[in-house]
């Protein structure tokens, strides 16, 4: 027979435990019909979500990455849930990490209607992967400190009269990452080692992210540094004497690179059939026109789409030619080399 | 005690906090550990340990003096400085470092030393504070008679400096687990100013090596363990040191001329760590350089509640979820550890979760609850609330803890004796005597679920949180929203202490 007190217990218990399970079942929610994982900024792919949903009347489930993560947290989520895949699309903001999960057997092919127009290069042969609406990496420069026409190269950063008054991001994630590793993979080791040389021996500030970089160059800390071309937007939207710079311009140079958004059917995604309706979506002339219009003026990577006068077309610049295969394949070696050089 | 209910809460902390880790120590291979000892990873460890020596040292030079002048003399204003005080351990190092460096214009080391110790110096001021409180009058008055005020002192140093020693391991332990200071104002340092725990989230990303984030962790877990026994040690000494029934309070120092530079040194301290950063981030929500206006800022909050709503809605309800979970965790497992044998050597287990990197924890969730069978709960808010109670349950257990050491034994043995069960005795006269403790240490899980961003990163329900929000935000310098939802998280992190402090009658219980 029960005793008196342990009977209380009991019912004490099974109270707590109904709180619990309440307070738990209280935080959940009826499935979504499509899981998407969001690199790019949530500010601007939050608006097209719902454009998505009430045009479809599908429910997303849309998970971003915080922007500390640089990417690199929805793709480690992804590699972490291979076992269970629960993400349908990955709409990465860069490229080089979405062809490392082609390259590990995590994507599934989709050749998209929508991507009929996108030019070869920015396709996957095998469809895993598109990429469109595009950032470049560029110089952002404080016209009250310095000359933007004074700027042509990347080869500027080394040069002794700036020493101490540029700055670009630490290589370890992000863009900054891709971009050396595109150098790496162009140029060959030797001119990507002696690039890395330069920068530690020219005093370039290395800082923690390219949004940093703007900041610093609008308030006038740093004369100018390297960055991507939303952030400059930032800068300039607010309202700062700020100027941008595409390196490497002149005939012959290597070029200004681009690094397109690119999105990518899950393998064994759980919902597939909606997955394909919201890649088509992504990946439609209307989603870029209004990405290059957003605050972020991501470039169109195909030539008819309309931008505004600010957003230049990537038929107007001397691109950066990259093997985007081999971009994908090297980025953890140099993600590991990069790491044991600056983070000291 | 109720064995089974103990039984219970255990195997819910077990779950909670260190299976999750656990479940990542399989990933780990030889090759992993032989990294722990390469001379970058020594240098980079070593470096840290300095690091976070120094900063739990000035933390020390500035918390003792204040939590001595707020809680034990008759300085003007001690009462309102006392929870300001507070304030800086609120605020997340980052937003400090981030102001602090336009501010100052601090760069590189320096920078760093400085923001961790405005950080951390609330916390050696906590429990330097109770320590002074806790002097018996009587002690106090027969050294200032025999030797005027400063024997007085003397013989109090002895008595308080287990406790700031105590309160010093607690700013030595969040210095060195914190590389986002360090990260974000050593970019003009020359050489550059990078921490062990940089080289752990660096680690995290290598996909090839799963092992070694994990096998690079274990020094720094080391340290923090060797860094946290002694504090768990020196607290039994010091602030959580049993009050006799005959105690009597001791009466404030006079400090004659001092009283008003006293003031300044305080308020200057609470100025630097917590009123000139809320003042920045009001100026930043008015539009800051644009021009401030208070209209701008209605606008910069109307801003934040508008597009922040939901995350804000989702943080408050997985912190009191947590803080609840918590409290009735601390309840059982708080009272066990003091009252049952060898529970003391048992403290070390339950601040592993609290000692371990935040991203082992994350991972080790998505390890531990990505089934099948578990996809409903991993996918939705539950597992939020799993992982934020595992990760600061040691709070609130310790906290109540503290306050069961206090508590005289024999009100429990006379309960039993008049035919209480473990249960009821738990619940009717312990639990109300033990009140202040177990909301303070409600409170403090709520507060730090609500600034939490690290453990949650990968986990699918945190995606929608205000401190989410506000760092993906940050990236595209919406300062005044940035600056408006900040303003909102830690209105909501001083509110249920401000509430307390205005309508009890007790003082809250907050050391752990």
């Amino acid at each position: 027979m029960l005793k008196p007190d342990s009977f209380r217990s009991s019912r004490w218990l099974a109270g707590l435990l109904a709180l619990v399970c309440g307070a738990l079942g209280a935080c959940s929610s009826k499935g979504p019909d499509v899981v998407l994982y969001c690199a790019l900024d949530q500010m601007f792919a939050e608006t097209l979500v719902k454009e998505f949903e009430s045009k479809t009347g599908l429910v997303v489930r849309a998970e971003y990455d915080v922007e500390a993560a640089k990417t690199v947290g929805l793709v480690k989520r992804i590699r972490e849930e291979r076992s269970r895949p629960r993400c349908d699309v990955f709409w990465n903001n860069e490229l080089a990490h979405t062809v490392a999960l082609a390259n590990d057997g995590l994507l599934a092919s989709y050749d998209s209607p929508s991507a009929a127009n996108i030019p070869a290069e920015f396709r996957d042969p095998q469809h895993r992967w598109t990429a469109f609406a595009a950032r470049a990496r560029v110089f952002i420069v404080n016209t009250t400190l310095a000359d933007p026409a004074q700027l042509t190269s990347l080869e500027d950063l080394f040069d002794p009269k700036w020493r101490g008054k540029v700055c670009m991001a630490r290589p370890l994630t992000g863009t900054t990452l891709t971009h050396l590793t595109a150098l790496y993979a162009a140029e060959g080791d030797a001119k990507g080692d002696e690039f890395v040389q330069r920068i530690e021996e020219s005093g370039v500030n290395l800082v923690q992210s390219n949004g940093q970089v703007m900041r610093l160059v609008r308030e006038g800390q740093m004369a100018w540094g390297l960055t991507d071309t939303d952030d400059f937007n930032v800068a300039l939207n607010g309202g700062h004497p700020v100027a941008q710079v595409f390196p490497d311009q002149a005939p012959g140079a290597r070029g200004a690179l681009l690094i397109p958004n690119s999105v990518a059917l899950l393998a064994e995604a759980p919902h597939p059939d909606a997955a394909r309706k919201l890649i088509d979506f992504i990946l439609s002339r209307e989603v870029e026109e209004k990405l290059a219009f957003a605050e972020g003026a991501q470039i169109p990577v195909r030539a008819d789409v309309k931008r505004p006068p600010h957003v230049k077309s990537a038929a107007d610049l001397s691109l950066m030619r990259v093997d985007w295969a081999r971009v994908g394949a090297d980025i953890e070696r140099r993600m590991t080399q990069f790491k044991e050089r600056f983070l000291q | 005690m109720s064995r089974p209910l103990v039984a219970l809460a255990a195997a819910v902390f077990v779950l909670a906090g260190l299976a999750p880790l656990a479940a990542m120590v399989p990933r780990v291979e030889s090759a992993d550990l032989a990294a722990i000892f390469a001379p970058r990873n020594l240098e980079l460890l070593g470096r840290t340990l300095l690091y976070g020596a120094s900063v739990a040292l000035i933390a020390t030079a500035a918390g003792l003096p204040f939590g001595f002048l707020v809680s034990r003399t008759d300085m003007p204003f001690a009462a309102l400085l006392r929870p300001l005080g507070i304030a800086p351990l609120l605020i997340p190092p980052m937003i400090l470092a981030m102001v602090w460096t336009v501010l100052a214009d601090i760069r590189g080391a320096p920078a760093a030393y400085a923001v961790s110790s405005v950080s951390t110096f609330p916390l050696v001021a906590l429990f330097s504070a109770r320590a002074f409180e806790r002097i018996d009058a009587r002690r106090e008055e027969a050294a200032r008679i025999a030797g005027g005020w400063r024997a007085a002192l003397r013989s109090d140093l002895p008595l308080v400096l287990p406790s700031v020693a105590c309160g010093a391991c607690f700013a030595f332990v969040f210095t060195v687990n914190d590389f986002s200071v360090a990260d974000y104002v050593s970019w003009l340092g020359q050489p550059k100013f990078s921490v062990y725990a940089a080289e752990i989230f660096a680690n995290w990303r290598i996909e090839s090596r799963p092992g070694l984030a994990v096998a690079t962790a274990l020094p720094l877990l080391a340290v923090t363990l060797a860094a946290l026994v002694p504090a768990l040690v020196l607290r039994r000494r010091g602030a959580m040191a049993s009050l006799s029934g005959d105690f009597r309070q001791p009466e404030p120092f006079e400090l004659g001329p001092w009283r008003w530079p006293a003031f300044l040194f305080c308020l200057t301290l609470v100025s630097i760590g917590a009123l000139i950063p809320a003042a920045r981030l009001v100026w930043e929500a008015g539009g800051a350089a644009r021009g401030f206006e208070f209209a701008r800022v209605g606008q910069a909050f109307t801003l934040a509640i508008e597009r922040g709503r939901e995350d804000l809605a989702n943080s408050i309800v997985y912190s009191l979820c947590a803080a609840t979970a918590c409290a009735a965790l601390a309840l059982v497992l708080g009272h066990a550890l003091e009252r049952a044998r060898g529970g003391r050597w048992l403290e070390s287990l339950v601040v592993l979760p609290i000692g371990a990197p935040a991203v082992l924890l994350s991972v080790g969730v998505i390890v531990l609850w990505n089934h099948d069978w578990s996809a409903r709960f991993y996918d939705e808010g539950g597992v939020v609330v799993l992982l934020l109670a595992g990760r600061f349950a040691a709070f609130a257990i310790l906290i109540v803890s503290a306050a069961t050491a206090a508590l005289d034994p024999r009100l429990e043995e006379a309960a039993q004796l008049a035919g209480a069960g473990p249960f009821r005795t738990l619940t009717r006269i312990v639990a109300p005597s033990l009140r202040s403790a177990l909301l303070g240490g409600w409170i403090g899980v709520f507060v730090l679920s609500l600034r939490e961003l690290d453990a949650t990163m990968l986990t699918p329900a945190a995606n929608r949180t205000a401190m989410f929000r506000i760092f993906n935000q940050v990236h595209f310098g919406r300062d005044d929203f940035v600056a408006a939802m900040a303003l909102l998280i830690l209105f909501l992190v001083v509110l249920p202490g401000a509430l307390w402090s205005l309508f009890a009658r007790r003082r809250l219980e907050l050391l752990p």
